[in-house]
Parts: structure tokens; C-alpha cells; sequence
């Protein structure tokens, strides 16, 4: 029996040496979250990875279009997607895939960005400078404001998450919705910080420049944030402007084609925008617009400029901003809007110019200074400064070759602000700008039950049936599902 | 390293310290014969209560030096003769003649480290052994399975040659870790059963309970199937020869619209294009199903000599699909030897290498996404297969793609080396106890090659063509020292067990992706001018284990097995990384209590009863970690910069799922041992499941493993075996078994799972909530059409019709589990001719057919089936098809209008086989020669509307069952084959 005592013992020694090193194993091509965040380059990375969420979210690659342009009245579905279809004719639904798929995106980005701005106090690598520091912050700070303030336009109030989420719990998870006011007050407030935290520039390289968030681009988005909060806030708007304009990032319009040129990005007018640079850092929106002599491609695109929106353009002569912003062709589909039979010319949105396989270096705009010179003219409107609106919005006239307000367009603050809704409209179509402006001017519920949109199957004109609870989008079934205390909006 | 290390010492140790031990003991030689005459082959020989034995030769002849002394008993048995057992005595030359027998109460089974006779086993345990499946061709383990056994349910994700099988044993135990039993091939577990060669296989034994799987305890939790391969048994070399070929085919095709009713149809959603120029009349159905042509040849040889005996074969398999380009290959190579180098020592080696290819078929997707199945159906016919331009055609409306752009536009293929192999030592040693000393490995490595043209299809001109060459390579190794003691005396029995297990995998994969390629003619990426896609991934898991089992009889009427196994592995947090798994049973032969009368109506009749915890590790490794993933990577200064994002959140609690199971068994045979019977009752409650529990995504997670919520399985499950007719030149026997499993989902806190989201943005169809099973079908109640409009109403949650219900009106609309499975063998022999029936069926299991949504909808521009010429058209139009209507899925939401009965019962097998008789293979010099015709699937009877009922598009998911979305069929197989043996 000594023996066999001998022989277990021998047996369970060499299974024990070793034993917790055996199966104490780390990961071999990921990180974790106790060594992922120690040294300079490790929070830069993860600082990347919260840029990345532009390129990875579905709304900021063209899902701002459908959600824009296409629910309001720019565009039409275009394509074969049975659930793009329902964002055109606004029956959008709570199970609609989309709503929680980019619900989930944008918070997933502001979850990177929360991350970041909690380790970057505890990093101590003396790589990391205190400047860098700051700047880091600075730019994680504005990354989630600019997703807060996507998400209080598409749903109103949402849970306001400041914090990464450590524990599983109920009480930590299940998180209700703060108030629409209170999600803009958090935006305003840390983008006032970050813009103290934020260089005007980082250098002189422009795909630095625009690639990163600047003070100026912090204090463009608080201004934009500020005008479309439930009760506007002009003064603040037209300050944060003026810190725009003021900022040595020496912000210029440029000539409108060049903006849209598809080899002109990173330019003097862009504040912010999404960089892409083909292959594998590619950009597949484009592929989905484009026409097929462009893309290559024989099947029906998507975002399809509407009859209204070309009219609008028409009506204005505005042969500039429209020739780069639709291109005309006949195609081998039929269009229920445009021609409802093969070989009819029908408009394709256009500003994005190369499709090169679902894998474009075309960039999106997030923010240009274009956009800021119309919100400044509103803001000048709202206050009762006509005189100063009008000139501002002459500069984005005289640019497109259009002439000067005639005083028809601007003889009242009404005049004026519609004028300046229908400017802001030719200006940025196809720049996911639309539904939002339609928002803030209360003018959803006219438009869209107003527009005249002949479906040619029919001949009938299309129903789009807008009501008060139309104006948000439903919070995503999914979610719902997932957190009880959460309330759906008005259906 | 060191710890390998050590082990090997240990065992050279062992040996050294082996040599020096002199053991007394005799020897017993004899010859076994059949009445005095014939001697036979084969008979194993053992020495009862341990695992020491021996067969016999050609000759009939054995020999015996290990373990004897003069009480030992000798256990004579051999399929098909009645077991004899025979006191040693000091004798040493005990010649033997059997009686033949139909009892199969005394072969040997292996179970978990060792092996037991059948009628000493107190577990659930099924054995399928080699003649039962010899009897039909066969290309893999799980159809070797499939109605062979009760409790032991093998689910077909789909018919193609690539598709493999899910098995579930006593039903789905878990949510989101893996529900598939553990296959442990001659000692080396693996999960992967593809490259093993159903021609090589010996036996498998299932087990079924907690009693039994408990000696694997970790990975016991769906069950266990220990398959043994082939080995030498006779003196005489068996030189063995099989070859078969067949074609396979649909048995069933749907219906669609003709040119013209698909223009009637486009026309009322108002779609018109230049009818004229579509004159094509094209049978997709017809383009994309084939006749596929299979061949199989087998050949091996095995014999035993003097301490020697060897197994080696070599075979090659291919098999076309029945869908255009799928197909599968197999060749493989085996080598089984096992050598006693002397008296107590002895070592072997099971080797098997297997080259695999195939090419799979896209199926479960719509055209839009290239589906073929879905593509042949909703295809319209108007069109040929190319254009002008040599680019495959589209739909005259939307650019989706006929299914042959996904058959032949895309060249894929993926080709897999494995090697699997084990070698032993096993030294007895004192006169009870036995080393063994175990390594193996599993080793693959595998390449997966895609290409798709610049030319011919719309994405391929789009991104001018595309090359894929991915890689994946799996190492695994598992070393295992058992000790085990064995002791008979006066009416006590013991043996007993204690060993030690480690066990490493390790996987990584790359991939390289180019595009923009000049031609067709280079497909390898080297060819593409654009680097898309190039990475590079590493993951490894280990175990250690600790494993005892102890089995005590009494007087061959009291049975006891217990066991304990401690495990750890490297998944879970250090905080919870060791899991313990205990087991007890119990057996009562009560056929040798006094009280029943020997040479009655009982020939044997033992109740079972166990008890055990048997837990799963099967998750991802490193899931306890809060990982940080690489690869979020975005552009500054025009220069891609390394991004990093959060993918999980850390739960050091993370710990083992525990499956506690407790069963009951009879087993019963009667009538001179012509009708067996097995009936076992279970119920099974799975603990602390590995839940991936969704989180809110606001927390910007999708979820989160935990330990969560509690599933139950209980069941009854019933085999009977009988011999009808024994005669000179007739014989009949039956197998019959049926299974009865009842799932419940039995908390969650809380929380409920909706997955298997629907084509068309229609929502998740699968429910998982307290209370309902696993494979709950959920959505909405279909009213019926109003004639007025012609649009689809359904029932709301009160009661009330309405055409727009809310996503709070689902309710369960079906259950996807059978109410029970069976399967059904009949053997009859008439002189040299054999007919084999084998019948296989499910009950009550309800499906979901999608592809009645995706070709009854109406919503777009694809041809439908022919059910939609009772489409609404004018008001006043009475009909259960509702209206089409362009863009909108209203009509057609996933609802009770598309549950279907998918029960079914089909005929796997008939297979007529002829023998030669022996006074001609005599003249020939050959042993024996058989020649046998197979058909496949030839009847199937089912209400089932779709292509076919024994499908599933989300494959061997936990959940998500029953739902047919353009899922690959199963075929109809005719094969042609010859069986010889020198």
C-alpha cells in the first residue's frame, strides 16, 4: 500500500505543479481592461477607437440620410429596402431594425468616449503630456456631445450616461430617460468645457485638423446645440459663433463646387468631418447613391432626390448648388416618382462623387462653416437683426451665384426665417441636416402634409401623414425590451 | 512545458520501477469452439470484475498470462452466443464450446476510462456497434446516430453534403454554451466529428445520464459519445473491401409563377418594364438542382499475432450535392496497433490522418444576399442565366442576381488536414492495480479560398474582383494518468479508479483579402493590386482535472458506481475556476434474486437508478476577462492609427453551468433472451446557466456573460429489441426506440430573449421566457383578409382584429420541439438475401417557414409561388392570400398564417443486400461477398409545405429552432455497393 500511496501522490504532483499557472492563460490578440489603458499610446488608441465610431455606425455613414433627407421631404427611398421605404413614408415602426441598431451605435460611441475621459487622469506614462492630456479629454468630450446631440434630435430625452458601465446589475443597467432639457444642458456645458480643453488647431495639417475635434468645432456644435434646444438660446448661439469665426483655424467658404468635388476634402470650410481613405478605411455610402455610370452598378439606388427638391432648385435657378448636388441619368430601373418606366432620367444624390466598390476615400461633412454662416443669419434673424441676417445669408448667395435677397425675401423676421429654411435646404442637401431644420423651425407637420409627391403607379399623390408624435422616432422595441425603465414616446 | 515534462518522467518511472516487481501467476490457454466443431474467431475472453482479457484467433484459440490465479473467473462472450463463465481452478488449458445466444446482456461496453459488461452497468447507457450500421453506407458519425438510439436526438441543419449533424441528448441544456454532446475518439475528446471515418468505427457508446458522464464531468454535461475505432482480432489477416456509388437528389420541388402570372402580378403593384424584351423561360429549380454522383472506397486490413494486433485502412469519399457545385471529398488513413511488450506491459497507438474539402452552397438567405434556394424560387423565369455581356442576369427590376451568380460566379472551397491520434502505455503492476498512461492529439489545420471574378457579377465588377485565403489551424493535446484497482472476492466485486487529466487548445486563424485583380485566371490574392483585409488572431483554453470512480457489486445483484471529478478551466475567473461533479447509481439485478426462476420468462431484469452534476464549460475563451479588442482603427494625417474599444465587461464570478440529472432505468429481457427491453426516465435542471444576458444597449454593451437562469429537461425514453423469427434460413429481428422530452425554461430572471430575426425588418420569430421551452416560435395571430381592401388582419391582445397591431400583440405561435422522436429498424435475412428497413420520425414539431413569407409576400419584385394566384385582387374577393403591397411587410408578418406541422415519418433506409453463398466464395477464395442496393429518404411522409421538414437556417442553435429559410433540403439517395472481405 506504500507504493500505491507513492504512485497517487506522484500522479497528483504532476498534475498540481504548475497547476493555477496552467490555467491562469491571458488573452493572446486582445487586451484587457486591467492592462489596455496604461501608457500614452494606449489611450490614444482608445481615443481612436472612439473617432471610429463615425466609420462604424451606419448613421454617420449614410443612415443620416435616410433619417434627413429621406424622411423629410428631400429624397425619396430609392433601392429595394422594404424598411428604408417605411423612413420615407414615416411609418416607422418600434420593431423597425434601424431604430435600435443606431440607438445601439451611438451609445456603444459614447461608451468609448466615457471611457476615455475616465482613464486619462490615471494614465502616468511621462509620455502623455499635460497639453495632450487636456486635449484628449477635450476631444472625448465633444465626441459624446455629439452623440447625445444625435440622439436627443432622433429621440428626445434619452438616458444620460456619463459614467462606463462596470456592474450587471438592474439597478446599474436600467437606466431611464433623462429630460430633453436636461440632455441639452449637459451638451452645452461640456462643450463650453471642452472648447477651454481644445486647440484651435493641432499643427498644420489639414487631415489633422479637420479629422480631430477643435475648439472651433466644439463651439460650433454648442452653437448649433443652443438653437435647437426646446427654448433657443440666440445669444449664446451667435457668441459661440462668433468664437468660430474668431478661431485661428481661420475658417473661409470656398467655392460651393469645390466642397464637393470628391478631391477637395479637409478644406478651409470644413470645421469637422468623417476621413476615410478607401481600401479597407473605405467609405461604402457612396456606392449606394451613386449612378451606375459612376458606380458601375446596374441596381436601384437609394436617397433619390425628390420632385419637390429639384423644383425648389429649379425655382431659384440655382444651377450651381444643384449641379453638385444631383446628377441626372437614365437608367434601366423604373422610379415610382421620377418615371415609371425603363430608360427615364431620373436624379441621383450626388455629392459624393466616387463610389470605387463600397470602399470610397470620400469624406463626410460633420460640420463646415457653411452651415454655421446660416445659423448665424437665423440667430441674427431671431434677435431682430434683419440687416446683419440678410448679409449673411447674401454671402452663401453670392457663393452659389445666386443674387442678393430681394426685399420680398426678407421684408419681415417671418419672410426672412423662411427664406433662410429654404436656403439652408439648397445649401445642404444630402448633408443629413433636413428633418432637423424642419424641427426647429416647427415646420415638420406643414411640409411633410403639404408636399405634393405623385406616385405614378397610382397617380395618386403619397399620404405622409405627419403627426405631433411623428416628430421622434419611437425608442427602439429592443431596448424597451431590455430595460423596463425605460417610456416609450407618443406613437 | 515542465508540466509535460513531468508526466513523461512519471511514466518512465513507473516503468522502470515495473520491471524490478516479479509476478506470480499462470497462465490459461484453450481453444473456443461452436458445438465442439467450429472454432471461432474473435470471442473476447476476460477475467471477471476487471478489464483484463483477451480474443481469440483464427483458430479459436487465447491465451491468458496476466491476472490469473485460481479463483479467477474466465468470461467467455461473443455476439450471438450465450456468455459462459468458467472457475480457473489451477487449470491451465480450459477449452470452451458456446452455445449460441441472442442476449447481448454480456458483451463489454466501454464506458469512461475503462470498460463494464452490460449487464454490471448502472447508468443510461446505449451502445450502437458496427453491425447495425454496416447494413448502410454511411458518411458520417451523425447518421450513424440518428434513430439508433432513444434519448439521442440528431438534428439536420440541412441536406448538404457539408451541413454536419447537431446532436442533442435528453434535449437543449443551455442558451448561449454549446448543447453538443463530447465525442471522445479512442481517448482524445473533440467536438468536431466531420473527418472521422464512419467505415473505421467499432462501437460508440452513449452516455446518456449524470451517472455515467459524470467521469467527464466538465464536459459530461450534454452527454458523452466515446466512439472506438476497429481493431485486429483475428490470426488470420482480414483484408476487407468496400465500395459504393449513388446519386442524390430533391425529392420534392415548389411551384411558382409562370412569365406570365409574374407579370400579372407586377403589374398589379404597378411595376411595368418592357415585357417584350423577356422571352427567356427559365426553370430555376431545374438550373440549380442536380443529380450529385457520390463514390466511397473503402479498404482495410487487421489481424492479430503474437502480441500484436493491427488495424489499417485507407479510403477515399466524394459526394456531389444535389444543388449545383456543392460537394464534399474525404480521404483518410488509419493505423490502429497495440503491442504487449510483456506480461504486465503493454502500448499501442491509434492514428488517423483525413484530408477534407468542400464547397458549400449559400443557403438561408434571400437573393438579395445571394441565397441559392431562395434565388431559384423567387427568380423570375423570363430571364436566361447570362446577359450579352457574359454578366449573370438580374431581376428585369432590382439587381439581384440569378442563384447561378452564386453557384458559379463564386469560386469557394475550403480543404482541411487532420491528424488525430493517440498513444498509451498501460502497466499492471502488484496483482490488482493497473497504470495507464494517455497522450493525444488533435491537430488541424485549414484554408478556406474564395474567389470571385472581376466580370461577371454585379460586385464583382463593382470591386473588381475579390480573393480570400483564410486560414485556420486548432492544436490540442490532452495527457491523462489513470490508476485503477481491481479486486474480486467471495461475492464482492470493487474496482476502482483515480486519475489525472490536462488538456490545452489552441487556435489562431488568418486572412488576407485583396481586390481590383486584372483577370479570372490568377484567384489567388497575390492577383488583386488591393490589400483589403489582412489579420492575424490567437486564442488558447486549457483544463486540469481530477477524476475517481469506485464500482462495488455484491453477489451480482447489487450494483454501485460512484464518481467524483474536480475540474478547472481557464474560461472562468479565478474566483470560481474549479467545479466539482459528483455522481452515485444503482443497480438490482433482480433476475438473480431467488425469487425469479432460472430458464423462466425473465432471462434478465435490472433497475437502475443515478444521480450526479455534470457542468459545461463550452464558452469562449477568456470570457471572465473584460477584453479590449484591436481593429478600431480610424485615419489622422492620412495614416490609419491603432484604435482600441471595450468588447466585453469583466465578471471574475463567472463559474461553472451545472446540469444536476437524475434517472431512472429498467432494463428487461425475456423469452430465451428473443425481446429486450430498456426504458428510462430523467430529469435534468441546468443551473447558473452561461447566460450572454442582453444589457440595455445604452450601457453601450449588447451584453454580458453571467451566471444565470435555469433550464429543465425531463423525459422518458423506451427501447425495445426483439427477435421474431429464427429459423435455419429465416431470420427477423426489430429494433424499436421512442423518446419522450419536455424542455422548460424555468427562470431567467426575469428576463426574456427574443432571437432569429426575419427577412424584411419583420423582427426576431424565437422566444426564450420562463415557463416555455426552448424554441418558442413567437409573432403575431392571423385573422384572416378582409374582402374589402384585401389586407391581412390579425387578433390583438384583447381579442380585437386589427390591420396594424403593435409589436405588445405577439404571443407564441408555435413550439419547434417534437412531442416525441423515434426511429424504427427492421432486419430480415432469407438465405444470402437481407432486407433492411430503417424508419425515422418526429411528432408534433411545429416550423416556421420563411420561405412562404419571402415567396407568398408580394412586397417586391420577386417571382412567388403559385399560393399567390389566390391573391385578393378587387374588393369583395374572399381568400386567405392577402393583397400584394409594394414596400410593405403588413401583409405578411410573421404570424400564425406560416406555422406548419413539420412533423414527419421517413424511410432513412432500405437497403436490399444479397450474400453469396458460401459454396461459391469458397470457389472464389474469398471469405465472404455481399452486394446491396440503398435508398435514401425515399418516402417521406409530412404535411410539411416547404422543400422539406427536416431542415433549420439557424443549424444546431440552442434557441432559434424551426424555422425554414431557403434551408438546402435533404436528399434522396439511391447507392449501389459491394462488400468483400479476403
Amino acid at each position: 500500500m506504500k507504493l500505491f500511496k507513492t504512485i497517487i501522490l506522484a500522479l497528483l504532483l504532476t498534475v498540481t505543479v504548475g497547476c493555477d499557472d496552467y490555467l491562469d492563460l491571458q488573452p493572446i490578440s486582445e487586451e484587457t481592461s486591467g492592462n489596455a489603458y496604461e501608457t500614452a499610446s494606449q489611450i490614444e488608441a482608445a481615443l481612436v477607437g472612439a473617432y471610429e465610431s463615425f466609420q462604424s455606425s451606419e448613421y454617420y455613414v449614410w443612415d443620416n440620410l435616410l433619417f434627413q433627407d429621406v424622411r423629410s421631404d428631400n429624397c425619396y427611398a430609392g433601392g429595394d429596402n422594404p424598411e428604408v421605404f417605411q423612413i420615407d413614408n414615416i411609418d416607422i415602426a418600434a420593431t423597425h431594425s434601424r431604430l435600435f441598431s443606431h440607438w445601439s451605435n451611438l451609445y456603444n460611441a459614447i461608451s468609448k468616449a466615457n471611457l476615455v475621459i475616465e482613464r486619462v487622469d490615471g494614465i502616468t506614462d511621462p509620455l502623455l503630456t499635460e497639453e495632450r492630456r487636456s486635449q484628449i479629454k477635450g476631444e472625448a468630450i465633444f465626441l459624446r456631445s455629439y452623440h447625445y446631440f444625435t440622439l436627443v434630435k432622433l429621440w428626445g430625452g434619452v438616458p444620460l450616461i456619463t459614467n462606463t458601465i462596470i456592474s450587471t446589475e438592474a439597478e446599474d443597467v436600467n437606466i431611464p430617460r433623462a429630460s430633453v432639457e436636461a440632455i441639452y444642458a449637459k451638451i452645452t456645458a461640456d462643450l463650453e468645457l471642452a472648447a477651454t480643453l481644445l486647440p484651435d488647431t493641432y499643427g498644420n495639417d489639414a487631415s489633422v485638423n479637420k479629422a480631430r475635434a477643435t475648439s472651433g468645432a466644439a463651439h460650433a456644435l454648442a452653437a448649433k446645440a443652443y438653437a435647437q434646444q426646446p427654448n433657443p438660446d440666440y445669444d449664446a448661439v451667435l457668441t459661440h459663433i462668433e468664437a468660430v469665426e474668431s478661431s485661428n483655424a481661420n475658417y473661409q467658404l470656398i467655392a460651393y463646387d469645390q466642397l464637393f468635388s470628391g478631391n477637395n476634402y479637409n478644406n478651409a470650410e470644413s470645421i469637422i468631418e468623417v476621413q476615410y481613405l478607401g481600401g479597407n478605411e473605405g467609405n461604402y455610402g457612396p456606392q449606394l447613391l451613386l449612378p451606375p455610370s459612376i458606380s458601375g452598378d446596374s441596381w436601384r439606388k437609394f436617397v433619390t432626390p425628390s420632385v419637390d427638391l429639384v423644383n425648389a432648385f429649379d425655382l431659384e435657378g440655382d444651377t450651381v448648388r444643384k449641379n453638385a448636388s444631383i446628377l441626372f441619368e437614365s437608367v434601366q430601373w423604373v422610379d415610382e416618382f421620377w418615371g415609371n418606366s425603363q430608360g427615364t432620367a431620373i436624379p441621383f444624390s450626388y455629392k459624393w462623387k466616387n463610389a470605387n466598390g463600397f470602399a470610397s476615400a470620400d469624406n463626410t461633412y460633420l460640420m463646415r462653416y457653411g452651415d454655421i454662416v446660416l445659423l448665424k443669419a437665423e440667430a441674427l434673424n431671431e434677435t431682430n437683426q434683419l440687416q446683419a441676417a440678410i448679409t449673411e445669408v447674401n454671402r452663401i448667395r453670392t457663393r452659389a451665384e445666386l443674387s442678393d435677397l430681394t426685399s420680398t425675401q426678407s421684408n419681415s423676421q417671418q419672410v426672412l426665417r423662411e427664406t433662410i429654411l429654404k436656403e439652408r435646404r439648397l445649401e445642404l442637401f444630402q448633408e443629413g441636416q433636413r428633418w432637423d431644420d424642419l424641427a426647429r423651425y416647427d415646420a415638420l407637420i406643414s411640409t411633410m402634409n403639404t408636399v405634393v409627391e405623385i406616385d405614378l403607379r397610382t397617380g395618386n399623390q403619397v399620404n405622409y401623414n405627419m403627426t405631433e408624435a411623428k416628430k421622434l422616432l419611437p425608442i427602439p422595441q429592443q431596448e424597451l425590451d431590455r430595460n423596463p425603465a425605460l417610456v416609450q414616446n407618443p406613437l | 512545458m515542465i508540466y509535460k515534462k513531468v508526466v513523461f518522467i512519471t511514466a518512465i518511472f513507473i516503468s522502470i520501477w515495473c520491471t524490478n516487481e516479479s509476478m506470480a501467476q499462470s497462465k490459461v490457454s484453450g481453444t473456443v469452439t461452436e458445438n465442439g466443431t467450429l472454432p471461432l474467431p474473435g470471442v473476447s475472453v476476460i477475467i471477471k470484475g476487471t478489464s483484463i482479457g483477451a480474443s481469440t484467433d483464427f483458430d479459436g484459440n487465447y491465451s491468458l498470462s496476466e491476472g490469473i490465479n485460481d479463483n479467477a473467473i474466465l468470461v467467455f462472450s461473443y455476439i450471438g452466443f450465450k456468455t459462459q463463465e468458467i472457475l480457473v481452478n489451477a487449470q491451465s488449458i480450459i477449452n470452451v464450446q458456446l452455445q449460441e445466444d441472442t442476449s447481448l446482456l454480456d458483451e463489454v461496453v466501454l464506458v469512461g476510462y475503462g470498460s463494464q459488461l452490460k449487464k454490471d452497468i448502472t447508468g443510461s447507457v446505449s451502445t450502437i456497434d458496427s453491425e447495425s450500421f454496416e447494413s448502410r453506407p454511411n458518411t458520417q458519425v451523425g447518421s450513424l446516430l440518428q434513430g439508433q438510439s432513444a434519448g439521442v436526438q440528431v438534428i439536420s441543419g440541412s441536406g448538404k453534403p457539408s451541413g454536419g449533424f447537431s446532436v442533442r441528448i435528453r434535449g437543449t441544456n443551455s442558451i448561449n454554451a454549446s448543447s453538443e454532446p463530447l465525442y471522445v475518439v479512442d481517448g482524445v475528446p473533440t467536438t468536431d466529428t466531420r473527418a472521422i471515418n464512419p467505415s473505421d468505427i467499432d462501437t460508440m457508446t452513449v452516455l446518456k445520464d449524470a451517472s455515467s458522464a459524470a467521469i467527464y464531468g466538465a464536459q459530461g454535461a450534454n452527454g458523452v459519445v466515446l466512439i472506438t475505432t476497429k481493431r485486429g482480432t483475428t490470426s488470420k489477416p482480414k483484408v476487407s473491401l468496400d465500395l459504393y456509388t449513388g446519386v442524390s437528389q430533391v425529392w420534392n420541388t415548389l411551384p411558382v409563377l409562370n412569365g406570365e402570372q409574374y407579370r400579372d402580378l407586377m403589374t398589379e403593384m404597378g411595376l411595368s418594364t418592357d415585357w417584350d424584351s423577356f422571352t427567356e423561360r427559365t426553370d430555376w429549380q431545374d438550373e440549380i438542382f442536380q443529380n450529385g454522383f457520390s463514390q466511397n472506397y473503402q479498404a482495410s486490413v487487421s489481424g492479430k499475432t503474437e502480441g500484436t494486433s493491427y488495424f489499417i485502412s485507407g479510403g477515399h469519399l466524394s459526394q456531389e450535392g444535389a444543388v449545383r457545385t456543392s460537394e464534399i471529398a474525404r480521404s483518410n488513413f488509419k493505423i490502429n496497433l497495440d503491442q504487449d511488450i510483456n506480461d504486465w506491459l503493454k502500448l499501442g497507438t491509434r492514428i488517423a490522418y483525413t484530408i477534407y474539402k468542400d464547397v458549400d452552397v449559400n443557403d438561408n438567405n434571400s437573393v438579395n444576399q445571394g441565397g441559392v434556394l431562395l434565388g431559384a424560387l423567387t427568380t423570375p423565369s423570363i430571364i436566361g442565366v447570362y446577359n450579352d455581356n457574359g454578366m449573370f442576369t438580374s431581376n428585369p427590376f432590382q439587381n439581384w442576381e440569378n442563384p447561378l451568380a452564386s453557384t458559379d460566379g463564386l469560386d469557394r472551397e475550403y480543404n482541411n488536414q487532420r491528424f488525430l491520434g493517440n498513444i498509451y502505455l498501460e502497466a499492471k503492476f502488484l496483482e490488482n492495480f493497473k497504470y495507464r498512461f494517455n497522450y493525444g492529439i488533435d491537430n488541424s489545420h485549414g484554408v478556406f479560398d474564395s474567389f470571385l471574378d472581376p466580370f461577371r457579377t454585379g460586385f464583382g465588377v463593382a470591386i473588381g474582383g475579390q480573393g480570400i485565403n483564410n486560414t485556420d489551424k486548432k492544436s490540442y493535446y490532452i495527457v491523462e494518468n489513470t490508476l485503477s484497482y481491481n479486486k474480486a472476492f467471495n461475492k464482492h466485486s470493487v474496482e476502482a479508479l483515480v486519475g489525472s487529466v490536462s488538456q490545452k487548445f489552441t487556435y489562431e486563424n488568418s486572412s488576407i483579402q485583396t481586390r481590383n485583380f486584372a483577370s479570372a485566371s490568377v484567384t489567388t490574392p497575390n492577383g488583386g493590386s488591393e490589400l483589403f483585409d489582412a489579420s492575424a488572431w490567437k486564442s488558447e483554453r486549457a483544463n486540469a482535472s481530477f477524476l475517481s470512480r469506485v464500482n462495488y457489486s455484491f453477489d451480482d445483484k447489487y450494483l454501485l458506481t460512484a464518481n467524483f471529478r474536480a475540474d478547472g478551466s481557464s474560461v472562468f475567473g479565478p474566483n470560481k475556476r474549479w467545479g466539482y461533479f459528483p455522481s452515485f447509481s444503482l443497480g438490482w439485478r433482480v433476475s438473480n434474486e431467488k425469487f425469479i426462476k432460472e430458464d423462466g420468462l425473465i432471462n434478465d431484469l435490472k433497475i437502475r437508478a443515478g444521480w450526479g452534476i455534470v457542468g459545461n464549460d463550452n464558452i469562449d475563451a477568456y470570457s471572465y476577462l473584460g477584453r479590449v479588442g484591436s481593429g478600431a482603427n480610424y485615419p489622422f494625417g492620412g495614416v490609419t492609427q491603432p484604435g482600441t474599444f471595450p468588447a466585453s465587461i469583466e465578471n471574475l464570478e463567472l463559474k461553472w453551468e451545472e446540469s444536476e440529472q437524475t434517472n431512472i432505468g429498467v432494463d428487461l429481457t425475456m423469452l430465451d433472451n428473443r425481446i429486450s427491453i430498456t426504458a428510462d426516465a430523467y430529469i435534468k435542471k441546468t443551473n447558473d446557466l452561461l447566460l450572454n444576458a442582453p444589457l440595455p444597449t445604452a450601457t453601450g454593451f449588447d451584453n454580458a456573460i453571467r451566471n444565470i437562469g435555469e433550464i429543465q429537461n425531463k423525459g422518458i425514453e423506451f427501447a425495445l429489441n426483439t427477435v421474431n423469427i429464427k429459423s435455419e434460413n429465416l431470420t427477423w429481428s426489430t429494433g424499436f426506440n421512442i423518446s419522450f422530452n419536455r424542455n422548460e425554461v424555468i427562470s431567467l430572471v426575469g428576463q426574456e430573449l427574443l432571437q432569429g430575426s426575419i427577412t424584411g425588418g419583420r423582427g426576431e420569430a424565437s422566444l426564450v421566457r420562463e415557463g416555455e421551452p426552448l424554441g418558442t416560435l413567437y409573432g403575431y395571430i392571423f385573422g384572416g383578409v378582409d374582402p374589402t381592401s384585401g389586407n391581412a388582419y390579425y387578433i390583438d391582445n384583447e381579442g380585437n382584429s386589427t390591420f396594424t397591431p403593435s409589436p405588445d400583440d405577439r404571443t407564441i405561435i408555435g413550439d419547434a420541439n417534437p412531442d416525441f422522436y423515434y426511429g424504427l429498424t427492421s432486419n430480415l435475412n432469407y438465405k444470402g438475401f437481407g432486407l433492411f428497413v430503417f424508419l425515422q420520425g418526429s411528432q408534433g414539431n411545429e416550423m416556421l417557414n420563411v420561405t412562404r413569407i419571402e415567396t407568398e409576400g408580394m412586397i417586391d419584385p420577386k417571382n412567388q409561388s403559385i399560393a399567390v394566384l389566390n391573391r385578393w385582387r378587387q374588393p369583395g374577393d374572399v381568400t386567405d392570400i392577402p393583397r400584394a403591397s409594394f414596400g410593405n411587410s403588413d401583409n405578411s408578418r410573421v404570424s400564425t398564417r406560416f406555422i406548419e406541422d413539420a412533423s414527419y415519418l421517413r424511410f432513412k433506409t432500405i437497403t436490399l443486400s444479397y450474400d453469396l453463398p458460401q459454396s461459391i466464395i469458397d470457389k472464389l477464395g474469398i471469405t465472404a461477398l455481399k452486394f446491396y442496393g440503398t435508398g435514401e429518404n425515399i418516402f417521406t411522409i409530412t404535411d410539411y409545405s416547404g422543400f422539406d421538414p427536416e431542415v433549420n437556417a439557424f443549424g444546431g442553435s440552442n434557441t432559434v429552432q424551426g424555422i425554414d429559410f431557403g434551408t438546402y433540403p435533404q436528399t434522396r439517395n439511391l447507392i449501389f455497393g459491394i462488400n468483400a472481405t479476403f
